[in-house]
């Protein structure tokens, strides 16, 4: 039987995986083919979506997403020492859309509303983009890195005044 | 706070909107779930998170790689240990640093110590929500004892920050061993009584049997761990899956049960403390000699390579994973918590609570271990 | 009972019982909250302070705010505290509702409460410990003593100040309803 680094090249072109640490395998991919890689992974037996998660890489003006996608069992049986692996894509940090992935993994539902809250990432076609955490609208979502929550705390909180007897 | 909202349907069964919690009786933590019911059977739920909203993974990027440790545990209030261990064990594959052996036994003691308190608080919190007053006290009595190991051992009741980049703080000191075995004997004995009056009272198997049923299909199609996948018969366990620390160097069990309602949740959960006291007195026994951690290099300097990791451990609730990614910086890049009750309270628990009735409410998302703070951060 | 407490009780049996009888409203703000189950079970019991957990604000009168507050919690903060009858007492728990502590740069907690309710006494520690939560509730009785536990006084006293520092951080409040202020000043 190939390994799920073979099986993934030979499926998809322009796809780059590679081994980051022990038990842990890169796999990164355009923003077009996530969907169908992560349907492709979900028939291949990883059907546990650990975490997606955003990094906002300010420098290169890209976001970038990363799910993780690990196996309960292999043949029937608990997974034991099996590698997890770390799906990327990229979506641009001035037009953030992409498309949602709660139709494959219904995980994703609560984390996606967490990064469109956090980051401002659009997902199209999610059931509900409502708000998660926060209270209030904060004009840029915090979690980007842009946002300095110092300054922020300093206007919005410590400009109110004590009260006063 | 309670507030009705009437709503008119089709038809004349009227459905009414309840909010349960934050401030509530029936709710455990700083959560709030919005039922809409009709008569008392509940039509659909809806989860309403963020009251303990603390933006975590912000402060983290602005504080430097040992400042966090204050931070990460503060994640989760119940369980801090594993909140450390998970933090550090990042920290240590980017950094590249190892961990002695003795390290690593001291810091499987100190988990399982604290899983048992952690368990010990979940049966005190599922008891008295049944109203079994009496077993909760006494839970919390034991977790009480528990927690002065704790406080020998670090001087933190509740925040130990033991668990360090490198091995742990320090060494257990002299009778440490025999106490923590007195404890743990002292709470042994007393598992007649617990079964007796709560494991095995009719009053509990009436209220938990076929309550909030999570299939095990339904687990893994939403991101259940722990408990929750357990209590469907699959032994999975990240302990077992993945092993870190020493855990693939004794010989312990899983305990699983085989129908997914609230009574298996809650009954693996005992097993469980079982098992961790019997994997104490293991960890114990072989204990070796030798310094309990590698010397770090001078933390107020400490520049970490370029570079990310995911790291995930069992804690009490489930699989509780950190991704962090490091620039080369003296701080994290970015750092992102997978918690178990992020899944379980967000998706499972609304799922599992439709159909049930009003009352269950706090029975399920007990028996699902949802922890506020955890889904927050 | 002695002489003199028979004396007090004889002068003011109402605020008396208010003080042997703080009944808490149940509400866990924050992460000081831990250490409130050890605190009311047999181990520590804080009943043999008379202090023990009730079920709606509308019974209480004693407020633990145990820990920080983000923005979504003052909201319901405020509305228990505005339900609950006078007598109130508030006591806030923690380095965080004093100054921020450890969460002082979050966009999502605010720094000091007591620009948002009257707060009566804080309890220092990051969390108390149940003995430093029995030595806070000890020095409540005597505050409420000597009248200085007037938290609840100076919130109608200067509401309107209140009022616009939360109104601040929400815009309108829809509920609960503005009070009518008039009159209330100089009582
Ligand atoms: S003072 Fe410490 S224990 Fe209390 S809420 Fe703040 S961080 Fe938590």
């Amino acid at each position: 039987m190939s390994s799920i680094e073979e099986k993934i090249t030979a499926n998809f072109d322009g796809i780059e995986v590679r081994k980051i640490e022990e038990g842990r395998i890169e796999v990164k991919t355009k923003k077009e083919a996530l969907l169908s890689t992560l349907n492709f992974l979900k028939d291949e037996g990883y059907g546990h979506l650990g975490l997606v998660s955003c990094v906002d890489r300010i420098e290169e003006g890209i976001f970038e997403l990363v799910y993780i996608l690990s196996r309960y069992l292999v043949g029937g049986e608990v997974a034991v020492d099996q590698a997890s692996l770390i799906v990327k894509t990229e979506v641009p940090r001035g037009n953030p859309t992409l498309v949602t992935s709660v139709k494959v993994f219904e995980t994703a539902e609560p984390y996606e509303r967490e990064l469109h809250e956090m980051f401002g990432i659009v997902f199209s076609g999610h059931p509900r983009l409502t708000p998660l955490f926060l209270e209030r609208d904060i004009d840029l979502p915090p979690m980007r890195k842009d946002f300095d929550t110092r300054k922020y705390v300093e206007e919005e909180f410590e400009s109110i005044p004590p009260v006063e007897d | 706070m309670e507030i009705i909202s009437e709503k008119k349907k089709g038809g004349s069964s009227r459905e009414l909107e309840l909010y349960f919690g934050p401030q509530h009786l029936g709710m455990i933590g700083n959560f709030s779930i919005t039922l809409n019911v009709r008569g008392d059977r509940i039509v659909r739920a809806e989860a309403n998170p963020g009251y303990l909203h603390r933006g975590f993974e912000k402060l983290m990027e602005g504080r430097s790689w040992i400042q966090n440790f204050p931070l990460v545990c503060r994640v989760n209030v119940i369980e801090p240990g594993s909140m450390e261990m998970v933090y550090s064990t990042a920290v240590e594959n980017l950094a590249g640093v190892k961990v002695p052996p003795r390290g690593k036994y001291i810091r499987c003691i100190y988990l399982e110590l604290s899983r048992i308190a952690s368990h010990l608080f979940g049966l005190w919190a599922y008891s008295k929500t049944l109203g079994f007053e009496t077993v909760g006290g006494w839970a919390m009595y034991h977790r009480d004892l528990i927690l002065d190991l704790f406080e020998e051992l670090t001087g933190g009741r509740v925040y130990n920050i033991y668990i360090w980049p490198g091995g742990v703080r320090r060494d257990l000191p002299e009778g440490f061993e025999e106490r923590t075995k007195d404890v743990l004997h002292e709470i042994g004995e007393k598992v007649p009584d617990y079964n007796q009056t709560f494991f095995e009272n009719r009053l509990f198997h009436e209220r938990a049997r076929g309550v909030g049923v999570v299939s095990r299909e339904e687990a893994m199609n939403t991101g259940g761990t722990g408990q929750v996948l357990r209590a469907t018969g699959l032994e999975y366990d990240i302990r077992k899956v993945e092993p870190y620390g020493v855990y693939d160097e004794i010989d312990w069990d899983v305990p699983t049960r085989e129908d997914g309602d609230a009574y298996s949740r809650i009954m693996v959960v005992r097993d469980e403390m079982i098992e961790s006291v019997h994997a104490i007195f293991k960890l114990f026994d072989k204990l070796p000699g030798g310094p309990v951690y590698n010397k770090i290099p001078n933390p107020f300097k400490w520049n970490i390579p370029e570079g990310e990791t995911y790291v995930r451990l069992e804690s009490s609730r489930g699989e509780l994973g950190l991704y962090l990614a490091s620039d080369g910086g003296r701080k994290p890049y970015r750092a992102h918590f997978r918690t178990p009750s992020y899944p379980h309270g967000l998706t499972i628990l609304e799922k599992a609570l439709a159909g049930e009735s009003i009352s269950d409410t706090g029975n399920i998302m007990i028996s699902l271990y949802v922890t506020a703070p955890e889904i927050d951060r | 009972m002695d002489r003199r407490q028979l004396i007090k009780w004889l002068k003011e049996p109402l605020k008396m019982s208010n003080k042997y009888s703080l009944h808490v409203v149940y509400f866990c703000t924050g992460c000081g909250i831990i250490e409130i189950p050890p605190s009311i079970t047999a181990r520590w019991d804080a009943e043999r302070f008379g202090v023990k957990p009730v079920a709606t604000p509308r019974q209480a009168n004693l407020f633990l705010i145990t820990g920080y507050v983000s923005l979504k919690t003052l909201k319901p903060i405020i509305r228990t505290y505005e339900q609950m009858p006078a007598p109130k007492y508030t006591v806030a728990f923690g380095s965080c509702p004093i100054d921020g502590g450890m969460y002082w740069d979050s966009y999502n907690t605010i720094n000091h409460l007591d620009k948002y309710i009257p707060i009566d006494g804080y309890i220092a520690g990051c969390m108390p410990r149940p003995e430093a939560v029995f030595a806070g509730i000890t020095h409540l009785w005597t505050l409420i003593d000597e009248g200085k536990a007037d938290g609840y006084k100076k919130y109608r006293r200067n509401y309107s100040q209140y009022r616009s520092n939360q109104e601040r951080l929400y815009g309108e409040l829809g509920w609960p309803p503005r009070f009518e202020t008039e009159g209330l000043e100089n009582e």
